[in-house]
């Protein structure tokens, strides 16, 4: 009997333990690919989006309480992305931040929103994203007509007649591929020899390569991801054909270099915002040094930085409304949060949940392999 | 013309690579009627185990890149096969008089054992093989520039399915193979330790797909733990193109996909190319559903 009763007091201060040690954390999910093509963006994410939930807690956290930071791996994939939303949406998380690839995002949307969790993603361009209407989505990544204008823009200035364009049929892909293509066609004077698709997550891309070669062209603009981008240049060097190629932002990996090899990257072109390395803010310079003090290296991906970005505007909103009512925080990110020092740059969201300014460089790969910021 | 020849010639060389692991597919259903799904993820082993080894063995300065190859390739050919008789035994000799179902439901487990076992020990990132290990040649046959080493594995991947071909029909274990395939019971009333049989080709086909795996790292020089998926399907396929069992059949069914797969991007669409080599398949089976080289089981009376 006695035994009996120490049990039911230990089980019900454990309880009441738990219970009072789960409502003084504010739980903030993460969705990244943490396995998958996109294995090397989810690696960066989680260890920024960490570093800066520790920074903050040891200024005190938010409203007094800590930040908890859940993780889910979306795998790069939009079944097992879904799934990871499903997870996440039971665990108490007001807000999450993810997240790479635009398709892995447009799967995960509606579970998010219908479940009204603010959702910000880092690394997904897409138009489509913010043109349904989705009042709880935002992105600190830019947009792809904007990426699209810039590419026709650099074509131009390169002195390019003659493009071909390629790119790997997936959502945010196909979508650059055809705002580029609508802007060369409206800025007149280009011949799109070619426009198709390769298959991602293949080994052997000779056969594109050997189609793209007898369509002649001046330039390929590809506007797939890193992965086939680092194969399709180490595949062209092999046969020996050395037209310029131009790469959208989702070629912008250091792993780039590392599967295609340096030699065959020299003389890459490709669009992107800044990379960490020449990101120019004090809060940026200052976060770099402690991920570089904890990790010992930079991070390589400019999308891992936009997704601590995301964090920052999600501890701004909570703090703002000193509440974490989704509507309340939606409806502050939408008007109430104006040029917010990120890391990135000065962070502001419009109506539909996409982030306002004007981001776009364009890179080339050097002879070492690091990525040179054109004027 | 060019155009269309240097197609094939990338098909042919893609191909290649499908023959050497669908030998192991054909090999298995042989003997045992089952589709070893693992197949795919033995083929990622060889790749990584070949990674490990030239990350970690630098004696190609002593040596120089080609015997350094050599012997890994048959160090991995034998790690892979052994690991082709570990799998035998953990995952389908315990299931040998079992329903074909949970033979098969124990192998799409294995599958993901394996893949996941590599993706922990490797990391989920992507490993790339060091690079100029191999020269970097590029030979002008009529006008076309063919990388030397898109040929030299064709020639190999020939060489090897060649070799298979005479150890099957001309030596007393590859008749002894052959007998197992057609009858276990009877098998084992001609004196044949069946066991021993089963065990010899699942250290064959594995080393095979090991060796694929190998040269696949070497030539395109990226790997990832799930790499095999692809690979296995494609080769599955062209095994059953080629009619499923039968060795030169793989073959023939391998390099068939992947030139159909390279003539049909180059002259249709790179976007689709995927669904119209299958399409083609899909008209070869119903024409002649036993696959092309396949042969009618006699029916017992």
């Amino acid at each position: 009997m006695f035994k009996k009763v120490v049990g039911l007091v230990v089980m019900f201060s454990l309880c009441l333990f738990t219970l009072a040690f789960a409502k003084s954390t504010i739980k903030i999910g993460l969705m990244c690919p943490q396995t998958g093509n996109w294995a090397s963006e989810g690696l960066e994410m989680k260890r920024i989006v960490t570093l800066l939930a520790e920074q903050i807690n040891n200024k005190g956290g938010v409203l007094g309480k800590k930040i908890e930071i859940i993780d889910e791996d979306d795998g790069g994939d939009p079944r097992t992305a879904a799934l990871a939303a499903n997870k996440l949406v039971t665990r108490g998380i007001v807000a999450v931040i993810g997240t790479y690839g635009s398709s892995v995002t447009e799967a995960t949307q509606n579970i998010f929103n219908e479940n009204k969790i603010i959702q910000i993603a880092n690394g997904s361009t897409a138009i489509r994203l913010t043109e349904k209407g989705y009042k709880y989505f935002f992105r600190t990544a830019p947009r792809d007509d904007q990426q699209g204008k810039v590419a026709a823009k650099a074509i131009k200035k390169f002195g390019f007649k003659k493009v071909a364009i390629l790119h790997d049929n997936t959502t945010y892909s196909k979508g650059l591929a055809e705002e580029t293509k609508h802007n060369l066609e409206q800025m007149g004077g280009f011949e799109i020899v070619f426009f198709d698709a390769l298959t991602p997550g293949e080994r052997d891309y000779t056969t594109v390569l050997t189609k793209l070669k007898a369509a002649k062209p001046d330039v390929v603009f590809f506007s797939g991801y890193y992965p086939e981008a680092g194969i399709l240049l180490k595949q062209k060097k092999e046969m020996g054909w050395d037209v310029p190629f131009i790469g959208g932002d989702a070629t912008n990996n250091p792993d780039l270099v590392k599967i295609a090899g340096v030699e065959a990257a020299k003389g890459f072109y490709f669009l992107s915002p800044p990379v960490p390395q020449d990101l120019d803010t004090p809060e940026a310079k200052a976060f770099l040094k402690a991920y570089k003090e904890k990790y010992n290296e930079l991070p390589g991906s400019v999308w891992a930085v936009l997704s601590g970005d995301a964090l920052l505007a999600i501890v701004k909103a909570i703090e703002g409304t000193k509440s974490t009512d989704p509507d309340k925080m939606a409806n502050f990110l939408h008007y109430k949060l104006k040029d917010m020092p990120g890391l990135t740059g000065k962070i502001s969201f419009d109506e539909k949940g996409d982030r306002v300014g004007d981001l776009y460089r364009v890179y080339m790969v050097d002879e070492n392999g690091n990525f040179v910021i054109q004027p | 013309m060019e155009f269309f020849f240097q197609q094939l010639t990338n098909g042919l060389a893609i191909g290649g690579i499908y023959a050497l692991v669908a030998l192991g597919y054909t090999m298995v259903y042989g003997v045992l009627k089952l589709i070893n799904f693992a197949h795919g993820d033995l083929f990622t082993l060889g790749a990584y185990l070949g990674f490990t080894l030239l990350t970690t063995f630098t004696f190609q300065e002593k040596i120089g890149p080609l015997p350094t190859i050599f012997i890994f390739g048959i160090i991995i050919m034998g790690l892979v096969g052994i690991a082709g008789i570990v799998l035998e035994r953990v995952a389908y000799r315990p299931l040998r008089s079992a329903d074909r179902l949970a033979a098969v439901v124990s192998a799409l487990g294995a599958s993901i054992v394996i893949s996941n076992s590599i993706m922990l020990i490797y990391g989920a990132r992507f490993q790339v093989y060091p690079h100029d290990l191999l020269p970097q040649i590029t030979l002008s046959i009529f006008g076309m520039k063919v990388p030397f080493l898109r040929i030299a594995i064709l020639f190999l991947s020939i060489v090897l399915m060649v070799i298979l071909y005479l150890f099957i029909q001309k030596t007393k274990i590859g008749t002894a193979i052959r007998a197992t395939a057609i009858d276990h019971g009877a098998a084992r009333l001609m004196g044949i330790d069946v066991n021993k049989i089963i065990s010899i080709v699942f250290f064959i086909g594995p080393a095979l797909g090991g060796a694929a795996g190998f040269m696949v790292g070497l030539y395109y020089g990226e790997l990832n733990f799930m790499m095999g998926w692809v690979y296995g399907l494609k080769a599955f396929i062209a095994a059953v193109i080629g009619g499923i069992g039968n060795i030169p059949g793989a073959m023939l069914g391998g390099l068939l996909l992947g030139v159909i797969e390279s003539l049909g991007a180059a002259y249709i669409s790179t976007a689709w190319k995927d669904a119209i080599a299958f399409f083609v398949l899909i008209i070869i089976l119903i024409v002649r559903p036993t696959g092309i080289l396949g042969e009618r089981v006699a029916d017992k009376i």
